[in-house]
C-alpha cells in the first residue's frame, strides 16, 4: 500500500502561490485570497509582514466635515462619499484609520499608550476580520492558507491567529506543517537586526538557534519547504540601500553624491539554508529586491512588494515531491 | 474634496520601510540629458524639411505637444512605479499582445538604432571637433587628419564600440557608479549650454563670418565659406531668406517632439525611484524636466539664429540635412551643430576642450540611456515569462542584470557596423523616432483608459481624485496625448520632410512589429507547454 501511495505522491503536481509582506492592505489582502481561484493553485502561501504600518486618524472637524493626512498631504473630506472613499484608499494602503474629535487627537499625540494600544486594537480587528473572509471566500474548496508573521508583526497581534478558529486558515508560526499532504514546510517570521527596531527581530546567534527549532519537525529536506521571512544575506534577494542607522528614521548612506546599496539578508538563515539544503525557500522582507535565485540545490524566492499600490506580487510554483517543475513571477 | 497644505496627523509604528537609490532629483537629470538638449536635430533639419520655420517657436511648441503626454506618463508613473515603465504600463491596462510587441519593438530593438547614434555622435561632436578646433589653434595638420579620420566610417565605428564596451562595463559594474558619472554629464552639459549661449549672444553674424571664414580656411581650406555656403544652396533655386510661416513651424513640432518625447524616459525605472509614488515627484522628474528643456532650446536655437544670421543658419540646414549643394561639395567638415559652431567662434583650446568633452559625455548618457531603459524592459519581460528567464539573471557579484547587457551590447555591435557600413540602413536612422513615438501613443491610450481597464491600479494611486467634470484627469490627458502624439506619427508617415522618405522604411518598421508579436506568441505557447500562463502575468486579480 505505501508503495502505491508513494507513487502515486511522486507524479502529482501541487501548484502552490506565495506572496509575502502585505502589510495591511485590504485590497492586496483581498486579491491575495482570490489568487487561488484566479491562478488555479491547490494552496495560497503569506510570508510574514502581514499587520499594517501606519495610524491615520481621521479629524471630525464640524458636521460632515473631516480632514485627514495622507501621504503627506492634508485633505479636507466633505459628505459621507468622501469620508467612505478615503476610508477605502487608507485601508488600500495599508493603513489603520481612527475617527477622532479634535481633542481626541490632541489626546492621543501626547499619549504613546494610546496610540500603540488603539494600534493592535485595529490590527487584531482586522486579522480577525480576514480570517472570517478566508473562511468564507475558500468556503467548499480544499484551499488552506498558509500563514506566518514577519519582523514587523507584533506577537500580541498574530495571536489571534491562534485564538480565531478557522477551516482554512493555518497558522504556521514557528512550526513544521505539511503543505498538500507532501511537502514539510518549516516556518519563521523572526529576522536579522534592522535599522527600524522592529517588534520581531534578534540578533544572528538567536535567529540561528530559532531557525534550527523550527526545521526540527523537518524528517525529508528533499522535498522540504522553508517560509522564513528574511533572506539569506548576500543572494542579490536582500540588496537595498544602505542605511545610516543613528538617525531617526533611518536614512541612505550617500556617498560622492550617489545612494550606496549593501545585503541585509540575513547570514543565520544562508546558513541554515545551506546546511539542510531544502526544495524550495520562500523570502520576503525586502521589498524592492523581487526575484529567484538558487543557493545548490535550493530555489529561493523573493517576490517583493507593492501592497501600497494594491497590488499582490506574488509566484506561482508548480512542485512535484524533490523537484521545481516551474515557477512564474506574478504582479496582480 | 480639495487638498490643502500638509500638516502631518499620521501615527507611525516601528516597522521597517522601503528605500529607493535614484533621488527625484537624479530622476529629473536622467531626463533632462536623455531629451539631448545639445543635440538639437530640430536646428538642422527644420529649416531645409520646412523652410519659414521659426526654430525657438518649434521648440515652443513641441513642448505643448509633449505636455498632455507627459501630464498622462505622470499618473502612470505614480500607479505603477516599476521598472520596465512603458512595458508595464501597456501590458496591464492593454495586455500583453499590445504592450510586449510595442515596446519591444519600439524601445528595445530600434533603440540599438540610437547606440549606434550615441558612437556617431560621439565621434563627430565630440571626438572630431576637439581634434579640429585644437588643430585650428595650433595649426597642427596630425590634429586636422585626427579629426577627419574620427568623421569618418572606421573611426566611428571604433569609437562607437569602444563607448559602448566601456559603458556596458561601467553599467554592469552597478547602478551606483552610472549615477555618480551622471552628474559629471550633468555639469558637462550645464557647461556646453552655457558656453553656447554666451558665445552666440555675444556675436553678431559679421563677427561669425569672419570666424567660421578663418576656421574653415584651414580646415577645409575655403576662406570665404560663409558667403560660399549660402551662395552654394541659394543657387540651387532653395530660398535661404524665406518669410516666417506659422504652418511651417506648427508642422516643424513634431521634429523637435523626438527630443522633448523623451522627458517621460525615466518612467523605464521606476523602480529605483526614491518617493516615485509622490505625484509632485513625478511632475518635477516629467513635466519639470519637459518644460526645462523646452526653454533651453528654444533659448539656443533663437541665440544661434541671431548669431549665424537667418541666410546661413538655413543654408547649413540645407546643405547638411538636405544634402542641398550647386557644386556638390556640400557642408564639409564642420558640422553645423551649435556645440560646434560655438567652438568656430572662437577655437581656443580651452572653450575647444570643454565644449568636445561636454558632447563626449553627453554622447555616453546616450549610451547609457538606452542600456538602462532597454535591459530594464528585458528584465521587466523576463520576469512576466515572455522574455526567457535568462534575460533577468542578476549576477551575484556585481547585482546587475549582465545577461540582458551582454546581449544589449553584442546587438549595439552589430547594430553599429550595420549603420555605418550600410547605406540602406543608414536610411533608417529616422526611423526610431516614428518607433518610440508610437510606443508613447499607446502608452498615452493606456494612460485614458487606465481607470477603466485597471480600475483598481488608478483607484489606489495619489491623482485618482483628480477629475474634471467627472471624468478622470489622466483619461483627459491620455487621451489628448493619444491624438496629439498619433496626429505627430501621422505627420511622419505623410509628409516626407519627416525624414521617412519612401514605403521600405514602414515596411521595416512594420515587420519588426510582426516579428516582436510572432516572438510574443512563441513564447507563450512554449511557457504554456511548462505549465506557466503568461497572460498571468498581465491580469489584475480582482479583490471581490
Amino acid at each position: 500500500m505505501a508503495l502505491f501511495k508513494k507513487k502515486d505522491a511522486g507524479s502529482k503536481q501541487s501548484r502552490l502561490f506565495f506572496a509575502t509582506d502585505i502589510h495591511g492592505s485590504e485590497r492586496t489582502f483581498r486579491k491575495f485570497l482570490n489568487c487561488a481561484k484566479f491562478y488555479k493553485v491547490d494552496h495560497i502561501i503569506m510570508g510574514g509582514d502581514i499587520t499594517g504600518k501606519f495610524l491615520v486618524p481621521i479629524v471630525h472637524e464640524h458636521d460632515s466635515h473631516y480632514r485627514t493626512t495622507l501621504q503627506g498631504t492634508t485633505e479636507t473630506i466633505e459628505g459621507a462619499d468622501a469620508l467612505a472613499a478615503v476610508k477605502e484608499r487608507v485601508e488600500t494602503l495599508g493603513f489603520y484609520h481612527v475617527t477622532v474629535e479634535e481633542d481626541e487627537l490632541h489626546a492621543m499625540q501626547a499619549d504613546q499608550g494610546e496610540i500603540d494600544a488603539t494600534f493592535r486594537r485595529l490590527a487584531r480587528e482586522r486579522l480577525e476580520r480576514w480570517i472570517a473572509l478566508a473562511d468564507e471566500r475558500l468556503a467548499d474548496t480544499n484551499v488552506k492558507w498558509y500563514v506566518t508573521g514577519g519582523n514587523d508583526d507584533q506577537p500580541e497581534v498574530l495571536t489571534v491567529l491562534d485564538e480565531v478558529k478557522s477551516e482554512h486558515v493555518v497558522n504556521c508560526e514557528g512550526r513544521v506543517v505539511m503543505v498538500d499532504d507532501l511537502y514539510p514546510t518549516a516556518n519563521c517570521g523572526y529576522s536579522n537586526p534592522t535599522p527600524w527596531d522592529t517588534p520581531r527581530e534578534v540578533d544572528e546567534d538567536r535567529l540561528e538557534a530559532i531557525l534550527e527549532d523550527a526545521v526540527k519537525g523537518v524528517d525529508d529536506f528533499t522535498s522540504a519547504i522553508f517560509n522564513f521571512h528574511v533572506p539569506p544575506y548576500d543572494c542579490t534577494l536582500d540588496d537595498c540601500p544602505k542605511l545610516d542607522w543613528s538617525t531617526d528614521p533611518p536614512s541612505p548612506v550617500i556617498v560622492g553624491g550617489v545612494a550606496q546599496s549593501a545585503p541585509a539578508g540575513s547570514h543565520a538563515v544562508r546558513k541554515i539554508i545551506e546546511k539542510y539544503k531544502p526544495l524550495l525557500a520562500l523570502t520576503g522582507h525586502i521589498h524592492e529586491s523581487r526575484g529567484l535565485v538558487s543557493i545548490g540545490r535550493t530555489t529561493v524566492i523573493n517576490p517583493g512588494s507593492e501592497y501600497g499600490e494594491g497590488i499582490i506580487r506574488g509566484c506561482i510554483f508548480t512542485l512535484q515531491p524533490g523537484k521545481v517543475v516551474g515557477y512564474q513571477m506574478t504582479s496582480g | 474634496m480639495e487638498a490643502t497644505a500638509a500638516k502631518p496627523e499620521v501615527f507611525s509604528r516601528k516597522a521597517s520601510g522601503l528605500s529607493r537609490v535614484m533621488s527625484p532629483w537624479s530622476a529629473f537629470i536622467y531626463n533632462f540629458l536623455t531629451m539631448g538638449v545639445i543635440f538639437p536635430w530640430t536646428f538642422v533639419w527644420a529649416p531645409e524639411a520646412f523652410p519659414g520655420v521659426s526654430v525657438w517657436m518649434a521648440c515652443l511648441f513641441a513642448t505643448l505637444l509633449e505636455l498632455p503626454i507627459a501630464l498622462a506618463y505622470v499618473w502612470m508613473a505614480t500607479a505603477m512605479p516599476r521598472s520596465g515603465g512603458d512595458y508595464v504600463f501597456q501590458s496591464r491596462v492593454l495586455g500583453g499582445a499590445v504592450g510586449f510587441p510595442i515596446v519591444m519593438s519600439g524601445f528595445v530593438i530600434w533603440i540599438l538604432q540610437w547606440l549606434a547614434l550615441a558612437g556617431w555622435l560621439f565621434a563627430n561632436l565630440g571626438l572630431a571637433p576637439l581634434f579640429l578646433g585644437l588643430g585650428v589653434h595650433y595649426h597642427s595638420t596630425g590634429l586636422i587628419n585626427a579629426g577627419i579620420w574620427a568623421e569618418g566610417k572606421s573611426g566611428i565605428v571604433t569609437v562607437s564600440i569602444i563607448g559602448m564596451a566601456l559603458m556596458a562595463t561601467l553599467l554592469t559594474s552597478g547602478f551606483k557608479n552610472y549615477v555618480r558619472l551622471q552628474y559629471l554629464m550633468f555639469i558637462g552639459t550645464g557647461v556646453i549650454v552655457v558656453i553656447m549661449l554666451a558665445q552666440f549672444l555675444r556675436t553678431s553674424p559679421e563677427h561669425f563670418a569672419v570666424a567660421i571664414n578663418h576656421f574653415n580656411g584651414i580646415v577645409d581650406k575655403n576662406p570665404h565659406y560663409y558667403s560660399w555656403l549660402q551662395h552654394d544652396v541659394s543657387s540651387t533655386g532653395f530660398n535661404i531668406s524665406p518669410k516666417f510661416a506659422l504652418g511651417a513651424t506648427l508642422l516643424a513640432a513634431p521634429i523637435a517632439w523626438t527630443s522633448t518625447q523623451w522627458a517621460t524616459y525615466s518612467v523605464e525605472q521606476g523602480g529605483e525611484i526614491k518617493g516615485a509614488r509622490v505625484f509632485k515627484n513625478q511632475m518635477f522628474i516629467i513635466v519639470g524636466s519637459l518644460i526645462a528643456v523646452g526653454i533651453v532650446l528654444a533659448l539656443i536655437a533663437w541665440a544661434e539664429q541671431r548669431a549665424v544670421g537667418t541666410g546661413f543658419f538655413n543654408a547649413a540646414s540645407a546643405s547638411y540635412y538636405g544634402a542641398i549643394s550647386k557644386s556638390g561639395t556640400g557642408i564639409g567638415s564642420v558640422l553645423p551643430f551649435p556645440g560646434v559652431l560655438a567652438i568656430v567662434i572662437s577655437p581656443n583650446p580651452i572653450i575647444t576642450v570643454l565644449v568636445a568633452f561636454g558632447f563626449m559625455l553627453a554622447s555616453l548618457q546616450i549610451t547609457c540611456n538606452c542600456y538602462i531603459g532597454c535591459t530594464r524592459i528585458m528584465v521587466g519581460m523576463s520576469l512576466d515569462r515572455t522574455l526567457p528567464a535568462w534575460f533577468s539573471k542578476v549576477s551575484s557579484r556585481f547585482r546587475t542584470p549582465v545577461n540582458a547587457h551582454v546581449v544589449y551590447f553584442a546587438l549595439g555591435v552589430l547594430w553599429c557596423i550595420g549603420y555605418n557600413y550600410s547605406a540602406s540602413w543608414y536610411s533608417l536612422t529616422l526611423g526610431v523616432t516614428f518607433a518610440a513615438g508610437y510606443v508613447f501613443v499607446f502608452s498615452s491610450l493606456a494612460a485614458a483608459l487606465l481607470p477603466y481597464r485597471a480600475k483598481a491600479l488608478y483607484e489606489a494611486a495619489p491623482g485618482a481624485s483628480l477629475k474634471l467634470l467627472g471624468i478622470p484627469l489622466v483619461t483627459i490627458f491620455g487621451l489628448i496625448g493619444f491624438v496629439a502624439g498619433m496626429g505627430a506619427e501621422i505627420a511622419f508617415v505623410t509628409k516626407s520632410g519627416y525624414g521617412l522618405k519612401g514605403t521600405t522604411p514602414y515596411i521595416v518598421v512594420a515587420a519588426i512589429i510582426a516579428a516582436c508579436l510572432v516572438i510574443y506568441w512563441i513564447g507563450r505557447t512554449y511557457q504554456k507547454g511548462k505549465g506557466i500562463d503568461v497572460s498571468y502575468a498581465f491580469l489584475e486579480v480582482p479583490p471581490e
